[in-house]
């Protein structure tokens, strides 16, 4: 018996050129022909193909890791980047519209600067341009900058970092890590420090440069209050590293954002307020030693030279009682951080 | 030989009188291999110890040839730890943060980004990998700590309780991604679970702690043998056999025509016909009962005297199931 190659039935073609068969296309494709099989040929019914959406593969990668250098950058571009682009750390919109409304307050004295500059209003220039009292006035003067401005971002930034990384268990994603204790709270110290030097810092430069734009300053002016531009930077750098070590002490003992941020508020404005308060009604001012404010103050007024408000002490002790603040404040941080699980928090 | 990943040498950690791990002779070979222990038995020690988190107080210990006592760093390069607690921002989309788990390993962002995406993929979320994480159910989270720890490839996977909270069908699909980047990938897995049946799909061998000591280790084929029993099925003087069973020095276990006799030799099962042969008791059904790592677990901790719970428990009422004490005269309620 001779076996012949299996005929393998041709798709129905329904152009212009194709026979007619008599088969309408709603025939072919519902098989109305279905049950008429010839059954002296053996059929065997073919599995389907039923597609294929997902296989799991495992891929492996063969590149090398970077440094700790790299790492240490990871964690300080992830915190930065977070207030200007999605994809990083998630700071939230009030934060980021806060800071922004901050940054551009802060510029006042530099944009009527300009503005003086630009109009020759010599009145204008003589309030807001840069002099001894004013450059201290853009870093540490109370009202509204270090009421209003500076500890409510410092308060809102430091309420997101250590603290919710508590809160949602990701220390563990940090320390399961190459990364050590000293590296995370480096890099985070120094994120919080950078974005309020964006506001603190860089508004205080632009202030100084405006000045020297708008009225053509020469050299010999430059060699003038340069010194003093120094100083307030360094006064600045002072406020960025206090209000950065207490909020993130605070930080490093809460599980959430309103505890440190409100503890930092309440230390920074809470104490000065007790100060001026017992200095009101016992005609005592020695109290102004537990203020970070204060002391901060009273140092920077030291620094740039302008009259101290609390001339019958010496700056020194003021020195001595931020040390001592700031010390505090890094030891309990350090001590909170070695604390932290990675198997449970 | 088989390579070993981890090995200790009489580890012990003290804290202040309390011994957390007591002179723990580990050797983990290359594989799947579960980590089991009753709450209080040192296993979250032991994970932070090798991880090179916290100093032993004695002893000594590699982990892929690198020493716990001084290169805690490199260890931590080269494995991928999945932590049991949450450990994911809510806030971050899936990819982002998957990307930025590699980053801190030292990748490169374009480059961790890129095995992001094929971990996410890998794990079976890559569809919602631009979800916000807050978003995820308990089985997507528990799958995106999976792509933290296998973005970068590590030759050793530490999963603690990997399957914990997760319904059948994201457990399902845990364990088989568990299984495949062992069997597929060549990595190596140590799994911390009190599910014993997903340590036994998963994991060939089990390393048992018991009060921070090792009670028991090896492959888990083996150690099965130590709960090795016969199973019959018995009509017509079941009683007597039982009996005569007993009478012999058989162990036996009985629930109506069941019984399960302990394989204490090769001439068990001989004995057992001769006294059914001497009672007149008919054997209708006789087999090699398969004991699972749980009732393996149940023995074990039986004999070291403590009430554990089974998986079903755990199932049930995991937060209830998981409080295991130790016995009253071990100190503890006996609960």
């Amino acid at each position: 018996m001779s076996e012949e190659p299996a005929q393998t039935e041709a798709p129905t073609e329904f152009g212009a050129e194709a026979p007619v068969t008599g088969q309408g296309r709603m025939a072919a494709a519902w098989g109305t022909s279905a049950g008429d099989e010839d059954l002296s040929v053996p059929q065997v019914a073919q599995p389907s193909s039923t597609g294929h959406i997902f296989q799991q593969e495992y891929k492996p990668w063969h590149g090398t890791l970077n440094p700790r250098w790299m790492r240490n950058w990871a964690i300080l571009r992830h915190h930065l980047l977070g207030i200007f682009k999605k994809g990083h750390r998630p700071w939230g919109m009030p934060t980021r519209l806060f800071i922004l409304v901050v940054f551009i307050a802060s510029l006042s004295d530099a944009a009527l600067t300009l503005l003086s500059g630009l109009i020759g209003d010599g009145s204008i220039h003589q309030l807001w341009g840069v002099s001894r009292d004013n450059l201290y006035g853009h870093v540490l003067g109370f009202f509204p900058r270090n009421v209003l401005y500076y500890p409510i971002v410092a308060a809102l930034l430091v309420g997101a970092v250590i603290s919710e990384d508590r809160q949602h268990g990701t220390s563990a994603l940090y320390f399961s890590r190459p990364i050590t204790r000293f590296d995370y709270v480096g890099m985070k110290f120094i994120s919080v420090a950078i974005i309020q030097a964006l506001i603190i810092l860089l508004t205080l430069t632009l202030y100084y440069l405006a000045e020297i734009i708008s009225l053509g300053r020469g050299w010999a002016w430059i060699m003038d209050t340069f010194p003093l531009f120094i100083a307030a930077f360094l006064s600045g750098m002072m406020v960025i590293f206090t209000y950065t070590s207490i909020g993130l002490a605070l930080s490093s003992v809460s599980k959430g954002k309103f505890f440190p941020g409100i503890g930092l508020l309440s230390i920074v404005l809470g104490t000065k307020v007790l100060a001026v308060l017992v200095s009101t009604l016992f005609d005592r001012d020695i109290l102004y030693l537990l203020s970070p404010y204060d002391c901060m103050a009273h140092v920077g007024q030291t620094l740039i030279g302008t009259q101290p408000t609390y001339d019958q002490y010496s700056w020194s002790w003021s020195f001595a009682s931020l040390i001592v603040m700031n010390a505090i404040a890094l030891y309990t941080l350090s001590a909170r951080v070695s604390s932290m699980e990675v198997t449970r928090e | 030989m088989d390579e070993l990943i981890i090995q200790t040498t009489n580890l012990t950690k003290s804290y202040g009188p309390h011994v957390a791990l007591d002179n723990l002779n580990l050797a983990v070979k290359k594989g799947a291999t579960g980590l089991l222990g009753p709450n209080g038995a040192g296993k979250s020690t032991f994970l932070k110890t090798i991880l090179g988190l916290i100093q032993a107080t004695q002893g000594e210990g590699t982990v892929l040839g690198h020493d716990i006592r001084t290169e805690g760093d490199a260890i931590r390069a080269r494995i991928g730890y999945m932590p049991e607690y949450d450990a994911l921002n809510p806030d971050m989309d899936a990819i982002h943060q998957v990307r930025y788990s590699g980053e801190l390993l030292g990748m490169n962002p374009t480059v961790a980004l890129a095995r992001a995406h094929e971990s996410l993929q890998y794990v079976g979320i890559g569809e919602q990998r631009y979800r916000n994480i807050g978003s995820f159910s308990t089985g997507m989270k528990q799958a995106t700590k999976l792509a933290c720890a296998l973005i970068h490839d590590p030759e050793l996977i530490i999963a603690d309780e990997p399957s914990n909270g997760l319904d059948a069908k994201a457990r399902e699909y845990m364990i088989q991604t568990l299984t495949t980047t062992v069997q597929s990938g060549k990595r190596s897995v140590l799994m911390a679970s009190h599910l014993m049946d997903d340590v036994e799909r998963v994991c060939d061998n089990i390393v048992l702690l018991h009060k921070g000591r090792l009670a028991a280790q090896g492959a888990i084929e083996d150690l099965k043998a130590i709960d090795r029993e016969i199973e019959i099925h018995v009509w017509g003087g079941a009683t007597k056999l039982e009996q005569a069973m007993l009478a012999d020095g058989l162990s036996v276990r009985r629930e109506g025509r069941v019984m399960r006799i302990a394989h204490i030799g090769e001439d068990t099962t001989m004995r057992i016909l001769a006294c059914a042969a001497n009672t007149g008791a008919q054997i209708r059904r006789m087999h090699e009962y398969e004991a699972s790592l749980e009732d393996l677990f149940l023995v074990i901790m039986e004999n070291l005297g403590y009430e554990v719970k089974t998986s079903e428990d755990l199932l049930a009422s995991p937060a209830q199931a998981r409080k295991v004490d130790a016995p009253a005269h071990m100190g503890g309620s006996g609960a």
